[in-house]
């Protein structure tokens, strides 16, 4: 890599801090270059590589003439746009629900919305089965023969999974407004709809776009629900899937990856400009708003909102419950004996996925952390290229993250096949997958560090490694825990990215649960799921504990 | 009832819980008038804007518009105008948008408000920035801008809630100007909320001093300045010094004949820093122990028989540190004050 900016301290005396900043930038940048760009390359080269050897474009010429391809496409691109319209749309109520009206109970939505965090997003789909499919429980009630399986499962199940996003992306806009501004409307003459429409609603309106490419993105890119619900409704990701394994065609799974990441690109570009602008917007309110009750506006609003959220943990819920039941739909008595897994392996599976997220976590945060650190003393030529390259794995689909690792590390081309089938590849996809949003939180406390505490400290005779592990970490500790377990959560139920890359000796849990329903073992994949999502609850709790003490030690320190 | 008041707040009582925020506060504004609500954080003077506006409800009492009672008037009803500290413009809107965002909801014709809004951004002397958004400007174009969008209704009264003390000094200095001149010039009947007294003396044709939910003393600001009631009302005011009846006999007994009979509680002589004469006089009983140069005047700490006093002098640069004075003060200049507050007795200085 060429470092025009580093030449001025290249001619000096050795300095340590320079040495040490370098590496804090050198480390990470490789890892990207190495876990990320290369495998991508790789990828795109494959998927123009044709049977002779030679590159063409007749993979592509193939693909795009398949009538299979274009179904996989139409589907995706409905589904995609169907569930962003519904999950925006709900989500906004929901999001005004909570910011803008007044009802009790709202912690319950809260917990809700929460939920679809904790487990691999297939749960939905299992839910919906329990309830909705050939031996669900309505069927057998209502003496029914509806089908689940297909468009309006996948839908259903998507939309459950996506809407808390965009409740918590539409509602961080909508906290943002300033209690006094509608209180100068309200003076001024406006009745609480034109409030609503001429300032609630202009307000939302990036939170809504960017919530709107948010769901979409989650849509086209899931693999879960898809391979779980959608049946005979194949769509993009499932077509990658029965490529490379169905009929171990890997060069034209690279070509439909190429063709998902088109669109997802697209809308993450799009998406973040999105978000630019809601920042740009800035201000922080300066009297938060508080609403005051209007039993018109929060009845229906309110029993909307429960409503919803009640389906979201509904789906959840039958799910936890089933993998208690002796045999469902027919006897209910409670039971563990789902929770012998039977499949080969038991839970080995669950420990493997274990380990392999607190890799991912602890490396990951130290990663970001150290590119955070090195890009901040890194010359704007170093670190501009460098920053655009750590938000881009957020644009790449989990599927063909996963292919472009399989396609990398287990070709003997290079050493780094030793990788392929450890533990330590499937921590660096998951945190290649997830770097964005890891790196982007801790990014958000660098950009609050203020510049005259390094200098304090720097002034007081501390080098850079003093300076990062005792006063800068410090600052960043609600980030980086933030890091850590969104990486560690994210890990624990991820299935899109790591499905190509476990082995018979090395799985994980959300690919055992798939796995598991795939056997028809519906009930295990239950179990197996709820164990998951304990594991996962227990992991949110901590953080919420650890950010909850740190918060309390961080006032103490400020009152005396 | 007053024949010229306009607004009428009648014995308003207002409570959050046990605390009583408004305890019986009675209010009048003329026909327009400039109104300082005056007093520290958390004495009610917001919660009495509040109430006036109708954002905020209240547990007894009235409030009155030309004799009629605006209670059950929702906020949006009143016709008034409302400017808060935090400038609070609508983010998504330009500058012409958030001026004319009143005009808008009365339905006024486009070419009548867009002449009203070139008008108005004349007025604040803004003109380039119609198509600006709120996030583009500056705290102190925003505040005009907040300004011109409450007085584009033709308001029937004007309600601002401390609009100057998010500003920096200067920019609050030139405000202040501009609220003062633009209320001359149109007359509305205005009430400011503010803890600076400094801008309620500049602004205020009445000032209304509050503490802990209770007016405390109503009047002009000479009223106010040079014949506080209470010794609340004069240490909030400004500096002065506050001297029991035994300190005035010990060093000013001339002050005594104008004291009042004894009443409740104890009574104290207030005198402004500025009115204490003060020449050098090896023989003085007083001694002066520091002197602050503030360029237009000279703050001198003195050391006397009844404590230490504050005294304003625009002279006397011959009087150093260590230095004999000897003291007087013209009784016109004299107020007997009662003791409002129950903390430790005064020295000789108040903040």
């Amino acid at each position: 890599m060429s470092r025009p900016g580093s030449a001025p301290f290249l001619r000096r005396t050795f300095d340590g801090d320079r040495l040490l900043a370098a590496v804090c930038l050198g480390v990470p940048a490789l890892g990207l270059v190495v876990f990320f760009l290369y495998p991508m390359v790789i990828v795109f080269l494959r998927s123009i590589t044709l049977g002779d050897g030679s590159y063409g474009l007749a993979n592509y010429a193939e693909v795009l003439s398949t009538r299979g391809f274009w179904r996989a496409t139409r589907h995706s691109m409905v589904m995609g746009l169907s569930t962003a319209a519904i999950s925006v749309l709900l989500g906004f109520v929901i999001a005004h629900g909570l910011h803008r009206c007044a009802f009790r109970g709202k912690a319950l939505i809260r917990a809700a919305i929460v939920l679809p965090l904790l487990a691999p997003s297939l749960v939905q789909a299992l839910g919906l089965i329990f309830l909705l499919g050939r031996n669900g429980l309505v069927n057998r009630l209502f003496g029914t023969d509806l089908d689940i399986y297909g468009f309006w499962g996948l839908l259903i199940a998507n939309t459950l999974y996506a809407l808390p996003q965009a409740v918590m992306i539409i509602g961080a806009a909508l906290a943002l407004s300033d209690a006094r501004t509608y209180e100068a409307a309200e003076v001024l003459g406006a009745s609480p709809w034109r409030q609503f429409r001429d300032i609630t609603l202009p307000a939302a309106r990036f939170g809504i776009l960017n919530a709107a490419f948010v769901t979409f993105i989650i849509t086209i890119t899931d693999f879960g629900n898809a391979a779980v619900i959608g049946g005979d409704y194949s769509v993009l990701a499932t077509e990658i899937y029965s490529q490379v394994i169905g009929q171990m065609n890997f060069n034209l799974g690279a070509v439909v990856g190429i063709m998902l990441l088109l669109p997802t690109v697209v809308a993450y570009v799009i998406e973040r400009q999105a978000s630019k602008r809601q920042e740009g917007r800035g201000g922080s309110a300066a009297v938060p708003f508080v609403p005051t009750p209007s039993a018109v506006r929060d009845l229906p609003m309110g029993a909307l909102s429960f409503l919803l959220a009640a389906a979201i943990a509904l789906v959840i819920g039958i799910v936890v419950y089933a993998s208690f039941v002796r045999l469902w739909p027919y006897r209910f008595d409670l039971t563990f004996r789902h929770y012998a897994i039977t499949l080969a392996g038991g839970y080995s599976s669950l420990w493997t996925t274990i380990y392999v997220s607190l890799i991912a976590a602890t490396g990951g945060t130290v990663l970001v952390f150290l590119l955070g650190l090195g890009l901040r003393r890194a010359p704007a030529a170093v670190a501009r290229p460098i920053q655009m390259i750590a938000v881009m794995p957020a644009a790449v689909p989990g599927m063909v993250l996963g292919l472009a690792y399989i396609l990398t590390f287990n070709s003997t081309a290079t050493p780094l096949h030793l990788l392929y089938g450890t533990a330590a590849l499937i921590a660096a996809v998951n945190f290649y997958h997830y770097h964005t949003q890891a790196f982007l939180t801790v990014m958000t406390g660098f950009r609050q560090l203020p510049v005259a505490l390094e200098e304090a400290a720097g002034s007081l005779g501390a080098g850079l490694g003093r300076i990062a592990t005792g006063v800068i970490a410090p600052f960043l500790a609600p980030m980086l825990i933030s890091a850590f377990f969104f990486l560690f959560m994210r890990s624990m139920v991820t299935l899109s990215a790591v499905v190509f890359l476990t082995t018979p000796k090395l799985t994980v849990a959300s690919v055992t649960i798939m796995r598991l329903d795939d056997a028809g073992l519906t009930s295990q994949a239950a179990a197996f799921s709820t164990v998951v999502m304990l594991v996962v609850a227990l992991a949110l709790g901590s953080m919420k504990l650890l950010m909850r003490r740190l918060g309390r030690a961080a006032h103490g320190a400020g009152a005396g | 009832m007053d024949p010229t008041s306009f607004l009428d707040v009648v014995s308003l009582t207002k409570r959050y819980g046990t605390f009583v925020a408004l305890d019986d506060v009675s209010v009048t504004v003329g026909e327009g008038e400039f109104v300082c609500l005056l007093g520290p954080s958390g004495c009610g003077k917001t919660t009495l804007l509040r109430v006036i506006a109708g954002l905020t409800g209240f547990d007894a009492g009235d409030v009155r518009l030309e004799g009629r009672s605006i209670a059950d008037l929702p906020a949006r009803k009143r016709g008034f105008g409302i400017v808060f500290q935090s400038y609070s413009l609508f983010p998504d809107m330009t500058v012409a948008e958030n001026i004319a965002y009143g005009l808008k909801i009365r339905n006024v014709s486009p070419e009548r408000m867009r002449a009203r809004v070139r008008e108005l951004l004349e007025m604040i002397r803004l003109p380039h920035l119609a198509d600006r958004l709120p996030w583009q400007l500056s705290g102190g174009q925003q505040q005009r801008i907040a300004l011109a969008r409450a007085i584009a209704v033709d308001p029937r009264v004007l309600l601002l809630d401390e609009p100057l003390s998010a500003l920096d000094a200067k920019v609050r200095a030139e405000l202040r100007g501009e609220i003062r001149r633009l209320q001359r010039d149109l007359g509305i009947p205005t009430l400011m909320v503010t803890h600076d007294q400094e801008e309620a003396l500049a602004l205020a044709d009445r000032i209304i001093c509050m503490n802990n939910g209770r007016v405390v003393q109503a009047g002009t600001p000479e009223e106010l300045y040079l014949r506080p009631a209470t010794r609340f009302v004069a240490e909030f005011m400004g500096t002065s010094n506050l001297l029991d009846v035994e300190q005035v006999r010990a060093l000013f007994p001339d002050l005594l004949p104008g004291s009042p009979e004894t009443g409740a509680g104890r009574r104290y002589a207030c005198i402004r820093p500025e009115h204490v004469e003060l020449r050098p006089d090896p023989g003085g009983v007083a001694t002066v122990r520091g002197v602050t140069f503030l360029g237009h005047l000279r703050r001198l700490e003195v050391e006397s028989p009844a404590g230490l006093l504050t005294v304003e002098t625009h002279g006397s640069a011959e009087v150093a540190e260590g230095s004999r004075v000897a003291l007087s003060v013209d009784p016109r200049h004299c107020t007997w004050v009662i003791d409002d507050m129950e903390a430790a007795a005064p020295g000789g200085t108040g903040a």
